[in-house]
């Protein structure tokens, strides 16, 4: 396989792609001719009306649905199933409930066969970060949601993948915790080069976060808008409180309602 | 601890109780045996009633576990196989609805009065609960854990130990708790149709002599053998439990 990742700028490229379900009694439409693509270390939020086909988009980049129609391309070579290298975050944490924590953020190496000994440095050093530190032996069940997420990206991160899709991870969270979790993830992103593509609701999760907003049509899924973060990085959560920060949200708000009109 | 003594008590006292009202003439010894009779019979005919006790604890035992690995295989094939399973289902959920008893004398038509008819016909009234149990169990496993295993590249294998089986023992601990009892019911029943051997035998044998102590001190035997086996299944589901829960070192199934 020719690989050549230094030289290729860009972690995904979605070149035309659309997406038809065949399902009856008419086959339905999910996405169209979608093109865009993720640098390396760019953080991209995808906003969207429900069921556009946000998660259809995703689970094409993860390599767990084909494009039916255009073409995928991961640093550089045709996506045709999941990649080592990429790590993904669902809505709900999906822990296994037989494993303690650092075994679930340890899975992705049981399942790759990669020495525990070679990650367990890595794991328990994500475990802090997100401050799950003296949870490592808790059973899933003895966590809270926002604790059980905060593990789900452990385990997204821990092989060190460089691009990272996440489908609505915090939606399934209270208000208050998910806004705790966009600062877990923007503290977490301040350290790392990785790509990202982060499906929301939210748009203040969107502006926080990510380098470069899209936003989506209703069905079938196309780019409608773009819009490039104002904000120099690093941030920190307090920049949602500023004035800016609230022009930019104003503004993605006007974006997306004329989109649903 | 205190529950246990709690309901100790109360067994002995349900026993003392049961000897004063037939000691009291409340109830004819001839009808319900008292407890230290049975305890006499027990201990009267020992060599008897422990060579028909092995002889039911044996056909229980094979019967339970060819129960347990013909309803996981039928189960386990049954849920990787759409098509199968909607040729098989409805044989098998017919087969439940027939009184499964009423099938006995035909078992003995077929195999005899030996050890395979009681052995076969425990089987096929103990398989079904491990069947049911083994496909519920499969197909509850978790969908966005499968999804897991695809994003990770996880093999079949490693999908199915990994993720699949640990979702499915509970409910086939669960069927085969059911299998258990089933399995003794199936030999017990063997045995009264084939009239040869065993307990239900001592049971049956010792009613029409009016002998209650002795069907008594044979019934006793035979929930010895019904606790034991299920005891086994519950020792199964705790070494099961401990054995998850504890930290799995990776690369362990290879
Ligand atoms: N496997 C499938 N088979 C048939 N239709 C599907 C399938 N997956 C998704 N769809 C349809 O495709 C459309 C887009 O779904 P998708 O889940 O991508 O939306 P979404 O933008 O993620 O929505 P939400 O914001 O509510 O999560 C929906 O109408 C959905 O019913
Ligand atoms: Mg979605």
């Amino acid at each position: 396989m020719p690989e050549a990742p230094t030289l290729i700028a860009e972690a995904i490229r979605f070149d035309a792609v659309g997406k038809t379900f065949p399902t009856r009694p008419v086959p339905l439409r999910a996405v169209e001719s979608v093109s865009f693509a993720v640098r390396r270390g760019e953080f991209l939020a995808i906003l969207g009306p429900s069921g556009c086909g946000k998660s259809t988009l995703l689970m094409m980049a993860a390599g767990l649905e084909t494009p039916t129609e255009g073409r995928l391309e991961r640093g550089g070579v045709e996506l045709v199933g999941p990649h080592r290298q990429t790590g993904v975050m669902f809505q709900d944490a999906t822990l296994l409930p037989w494993l303690s924590v650092l075994d679930n953020v340890l899975f992705p190496a049981t399942i790759r066969r990669i020495p525990r000994a070679q990650v367990l440095e890595a794991a328990m050093r994500l475990i802090e970060t997100v401050g799950l530190k003296g949870f490592e032996g808790a059973r899933p069940h003895e966590l809270s949601g926002g604790m059980r997420q905060r593990a789900a990206i452990c385990r997204a991160l821990v092989l060190d993948p460089d691009l990272i899709l996440m489908d609505e991870p915090f939606s399934a969270l209270d208000a208050i915790t998910r806004d705790e979790m966009g600062d877990v993830l923007l503290d977490l992103w301040q350290h790392t080069q990785k790509s990202a593509i982060f499906v929301t609701h939210s748009i203040r999760e969107a502006v926080l976060l990510a380098d470069r907003v899209l936003v989506m049509s209703r069905r079938p899924a196309t780019v409608a808008e773009e819009l490039v973060v104002p904000f120099p990085r690093p941030r920190t959560p307090a920049l949602a409180d500023s004035a800016e920060f609230a022009a930019v949200v104003a503004h993605l708000r006007g974006v997306i309602a004329r989109n649903m009109a | 601890m205190k529950a246990v003594l709690t309901s100790t008590l109360a067994v002995l006292a349900m026993l003392l109780g049961w000897e004063a009202l037939v000691r009291g003439k409340a109830v004819s010894a001839d009808l319900l045996a008292p407890p230290t009779a049975v305890l006499e019979a027990l201990l009267r005919h020992p060599e008897i009633l422990l060579d028909q006790g092995i002889s039911t604890a044996r056909e229980t035992a094979l019967g339970f576990l060819l129960a347990c690995l013909i309803g996981a295989a039928m189960g386990a094939a049954l849920s990787s196989a759409a098509p199968l399973r909607r040729v098989a289902m409805p044989w098998v959920l017919a087969l439940q609805i027939v009184p499964k008893m009423a099938l006995a004398p035909l078992f003995v038509v077929w195999l005899g009065v030996g050890a395979p008819c009681r052995l076969a016909f425990a089987v096929f009234i103990a398989f079904f609960p491990v069947l049911i149990g083994t496909t519920a169990g499969l197909a509850g496993t978790d969908s966005g854990a499968l999804r897991l295993c695809r994003v990770l590249g996880a093999g079949w294998w490693q999908t199915v130990l990994r993720v699949r089986l640990p979702y499915a023992v509970p409910q086939l601990l669960a069927g085969m708790k059911t299998a258990a009892t089933m399995a003794l019911l199936g030999v017990v029943i063997g045995e009264f149709v084939t009239a040869q051997q065993g307990l239900g035998y001592v049971v049956m044998f010792a009613a029409s002599l009016g002998e209650t102590a002795l069907v008594l001190a044979a019934i006793t035997l035979l929930c010895g053998i019904g606790v034991a086996l299920y005891g086994v299944v519950l020792l199964a589901e705790w070494a099961f439990a401990r054995w998850y829960s504890a930290p799995m070192p990776a690369g362990e199934f290879g």
